[in-house]
């Protein structure tokens, strides 16, 4: 598998180049363009961010709690595929190696399809995004992987502590610990601050961050917006 | 004429320049800076049903117009999303298709119609309804993201609300993808949300965007204001 980074650094696609018999999996809805001679398969992952009782499951049913995921399959040597996010922002290439990269929900684009996949995973607790949708995806093992972010992508290599906003992370390495907590000494100064929930991140791996964050976007433009019915 | 397309792909800025009498042709809000020797005039260009006929493509009925008086000047056009642009000479001989709301400018010599594709482009989000660009003269078009030029040779799908602009030589239908046709697996279809594609095939250029401003509104939506009901 090939891989090309294309129109970096706000509108970045990747290009992915395969040959016959080999796979990718990706995010439903990111596939831009593709070569004709490969099969496209669709399955479904259940996300994390789910909880009791029948109006929740009724929801869920309409909300789309499920994460689908399109299979592609080149079925001929030198077919293709470009793949795009929703939002402004860049898209960096990650390569497992027998590891595990946890990435938040809207940030996955496409991985080997022998890195396994599980959208349930609830590691960091339901209360950590407040974002409609906001879930995790645990990625493990071999094989190459792609990220979007909104915004600029930047991977801090944490050794040590480090602190990062809820809403700026895109992906960490399973090598680190984690704890959510609040950014300042009280809740009054924290929330004042703007800056609500943090991750401590502790010991030594790769944090990607975006310069972004896709919900204070959303609830910035929010107010202008003509109301839903 | 001379031109440059500069800040590509992010905020790609077209300037022209005018010799004295010329007269060039956008999509009415495309100006952002001119000489003030540069006359606007906004008209229905090429008369009442072509400009409806516009309309129907998604682009406005109302073209605006600038012409050099008096001497030569420089005019600025950008769309009104951030993107891209590309500029296409149209020498009579290949005529380029737009994706509604595609079309940026013209030189004079370059006639905008609209070509209604009917049933073809029934389900898709966008609709496919085209613009057709034909004559001799200048054509620039705009996307939102970047754009992307994909030079076909055989054959290649692109999700419908990807699509840019294409030459008339290629083949084109809307089509599903393998294995998402109804009845042999029909979640791929609904559930996988790339159904829907235009095939594009025989030798030709298409030109796609990287983003999409439809599954952009869609992620805005949740952040609206709830309607309060004071009835």
């Amino acid at each position: 598998m090939q891989y090309e980074i294309l129109a970096k650094p706000a509108a970045s696609v990747v290009k992915v180049n395969l040959n016959a018999g080999e796979h990718l999996t990706c995010e439903v809805g990111a596939m831009v363009a593709m070569s004709t001679r490969m099969t496209v398969e669709t399955t479904t992952q259940k996300k994390g961010s789910s909880g009791g009782g029948i109006m929740k499951g009724l929801k869920r049913l309409f909300a789309g709690e499920s994460l689908f995921i399109n299979h592609f399959t080149a079925r001929e040597d030198g077919q293709y595929i470009i793949l795009g996010p929703t939002m402004m922002g860049d898209v960096i290439h990650h390569r497992l190696d027998n590891a595990t990269l946890i990435v938040q929900g809207g940030s996955w684009l496409a991985s080997d399809p022998n890195i396994t996949i599980d959208a349930s995973w609830q590691g960091l607790g339901k209360a950590f995004f407040s974002g409609e949708g906001a879930f995790w995806v645990k990625c493990s093992g071999s094989g190459d992987m792609f990220m979007n972010s909104f915004g600029a992508i930047y991977a801090v290599e944490v050794d040590g502590d480090y602190i990062v906003d809820t809403g700026h992370i895109v992906a960490f390495e399973d090598t680190l610990n984690f704890t959510v907590q609040k950014a300042g000494s009280s809740w009054i100064g924290s929330i004042l601050g703007g800056e609500g929930l943090v991750c401590r991140f502790e010991g030594k791996g790769i944090v990607y961050c975006q310069s972004h964050n896709p919900s204070s976007f959303g609830y910035a433009l929010g107010p202008s917006l003509k109301p839903r019915s | 004429m001379s031109f440059t397309i500069t800040q590509r792909p992010d905020f790609a800025l077209v300037t022209v320049q005018l010799q004295s009498g010329q007269t060039y042709h956008s999509e009415p809000g495309a100006m952002a800076t001119m000489s003030p020797n540069i006359e606007l005039k906004a008209s229905l260009k090429g008369g009442l049903m072509s400009s409806l006929s516009r309309g129907l493509g998604g682009e406005s009925l109302i073209i605006s117009s600038y012409t050099a008086q008096g001497g030569g000047g420089e005019i600025t056009f950008a769309a009104g999303q951030p993107g891209d642009a590309v500029h296409y000479a149209l020498d009579g001989s290949t005529d380029i298709y737009l994706q509604r709301g595609a079309y940026l400018a013209n030189s004079e010599g370059v006639e905008i119609s609209s070509k209604w594709q009917g049933m073809r482009g029934f389900f898709s989000g966008e609709g496919l309804i085209l613009l057709r660009a034909f004559g001799n003269g200048d054509l620039f078009f705009n996307s939102y993201g970047a754009i992307i030029e994909l030079d076909v040779e055989d054959e290649v799908y692109v999700d419908t609300g990807f699509i840019v602009a294409f030459e008339s030589t290629l083949n084109y239908n809307v089509t599903t993808l393998p294995g998402a046709r109804p009845g042999t697996n029909w979640k791929s279809l609904f559930l996988g949300g790339e159904g829907l594609v235009c095939r594009f095939s025989g030798r030709g250029k298409v030109w796609i965007q990287t983003r999409q401003i439809a599954t952009y509104l869609n992620w805005v939506h949740p952040y609206r204001p709830v309607q309060k009901n004071n009835g």
